[in-house]
């Protein structure tokens, strides 16, 4: 598995994994190094966040070394598993059939039918950008955002689905709703979906 | 146990400490005070511990002291004893856009994830402040005061050190000479999300969005329009724009604390040896 290595400023890099390597399992190798204060899984990459002290480039080239070692052998942890019960009465779940040149009830079971991995994190506490989405129910984001939508919608957009944690603004389709409460500070872990979690989708 | 009560909350006042680390794998932004290295200078003045909380305001943030402390504001560098029912003014120093109060015993209120900090992204921390609302002052640390007076820690500054950035490969071969040659002037879109600059736009040669990755504080975002963005302490954890540079981290307070309409400039240190 080829790694880019991506200067970040002084305190961080960036490493670009090649398209199908296993990013979470890059993540995992890094995340045992001493070098290392934090990491952040992207959809292509990992951000590492380094301890103080040492030097910079060194530090690059034994995070390369820590991946090489790792591969093949850092298989990730599957087994966190959740299942979300959503009722599909969502706002675009009319206009997502119509673009996808399906019916809405083609729209629901396939994307009830698909088994999703959280990818990574962003955009708000708990937002988790799940992969594993029909091909068929692939849409660019929608033209101009909401301004408001409410927690638990669940939706979809450029190949991704998601579940917003909490009332916010956001351009993604709606196609249902959950009441499982993804994100609580107070709350361990706080997030009930975090990179590697597997999702199924339930219908009520 | 003394307390501040608010008077008057200001504008966009907010309880801040060193922030919030070890949860941006789950989108929680690192939050804590947009200028960090004088919030730790006021706690040093008042003698509290590293991680203790103080207020940070744009402005106008009036308080009443409930029973005696002892406090240290950014437009005073020096601690200074506050009796019951005084009233203490906040406001940002001279030339700069944030000011600061730290009380000696820290702003004691319950941390949300191991902080104090509120993140105006996600809301997560203390809510908002409001007038009559009294925020408990903890105890005593008990240590001495051994600065009682400090100097000013680069106010006015206006030339920030950025290191290349890791997708100098989306711009135009100029785009990082342009970056540390232009004078940008600090758009009226300020928040602790990000500070957006204006300028001549940065040319991309590469179109449309990356895939989300990362967000470090004082990266150097560049959207379409070629408008560089620097994040600030509420960003995202993940995003889809390129970033040209980072700012360095002792640099980005100069960042921070530039007012709308003033100006910027950043150098890089291989290019200015």
């Amino acid at each position: 598995m080829t790694v880019r290595l991506l200067p970040f400023g002084p305190a961080a890099w960036l490493l670009e994994v090649e398209v199908g390597g296993d990013v979470l399992a890059t993540a995992t190798a890094l995340a045992r190094s001493e070098a290392v204060n934090e990491v952040v899984p992207g959809a292509c990459t990992v951000l590492v966040h380094l301890a103080p002290g040492g030097d910079y480039d060194a530090i690059g080239r034994h995070l390369l070394e820590l991946v090489a070692r790792a591969e093949g052998r850092v298989v990730d942890d599957r087994s966190h598993v959740v299942e979300l019960a959503v009722t599909y009465d969502g706002e675009d779940l009319a206009a997502v059939a119509d673009a996808c040149s399906l019916t809405t009830a083609e729209v629901i079971s396939r994307h009830t039918n698909a088994t999703y991995r959280a990818a990574f994190c962003g955009f708000a506490p708990g937002f988790a950008y799940l992969t594993g989405l029909d091909p068929a129910l692939e849409l660019p984001r929608r033209p101009t955002p909401r301004t408001r939508l409410a927690a638990g919608s669940v939706a979809i957009a450029a190949g991704y689905s998601a579940v917003y944690p909490t009332a916010s603004p956001g351009g993604w389709h709606l196609i249902g709703h959950t009441d499982a409460v993804l994100f609580a500070a107070d709350r361990d872990p706080p997030a009930l979906i975090a990179p590697g979690t597997t999702v199924h989708f339930v219908p009520t | 146990m003394s307390a501040l009560e608010i008077v008057d909350a200001g504008w966009s006042t907010t309880i801040q400490d060193a922030g919030r680390s070890g949860y941006a794998a789950i989108g929680v932004p690192p939050s804590g005070a947009l200028d960090g290295p004088t919030r730790d200078l006021l706690r040093r003045l008042v003698g509290n511990p590293p991680d203790a909380a103080v207020l940070e305001t744009a402005g106008r943030l009036r308080l009443r002291a409930i029973g005696p402390c002892t406090i240290a504001l950014s437009s005073e560098l020096a601690p200074r004893a506050v009796n019951d029912g005084e009233i203490v003014a906040v406001d940002p120093a001279r030339d700069e856009l944030w000011g600061y109060l730290a009380a000696r015993g820290g702003i004691d209120v319950p941390p949300v994830l191991g902080s104090r900090s509120h993140d105006t992204l996600s809301g997560l921390g203390p809510p908002t402040l409001a007038a009559e609302q009294r925020l408990p002052i903890g105890p005593d640390p008990g240590t001495p005061v051994i600065v009682d007076q400090a100097a000013v820690v680069g106010a006015g500054a206006r030339r920030a050190t950025v290191w290349p950035g890791p997708r100098l490969d989306w711009f135009a071969a100029d785009a990082l000479q342009q970056l540390v040659t232009t004078d940008w002037t600090v758009s009226a879109d300020v928040s602790r999300v990000g500070v957006r600059l204006d300028g001549p736009p940065l040319r991309r040669v590469v179109d449309g969005e990356l895939p989300s990755e990362g967000l470090v504080t004082g990266a150097i975002q560049v959207p379409p329009d070629g408008r560089p963005v620097v994040v600030l302490a509420d960003h995202p954890t993940t995003g889809g724009y390129p970033v040209i540079a980072v700012v360095d981290p002792a640099c980005v307070r100069i960042v921070a604390q530039r007012r709308p309409g003033s100006s910027l400039r950043f150098s890089v240190p291989t290019l200015h040896p």
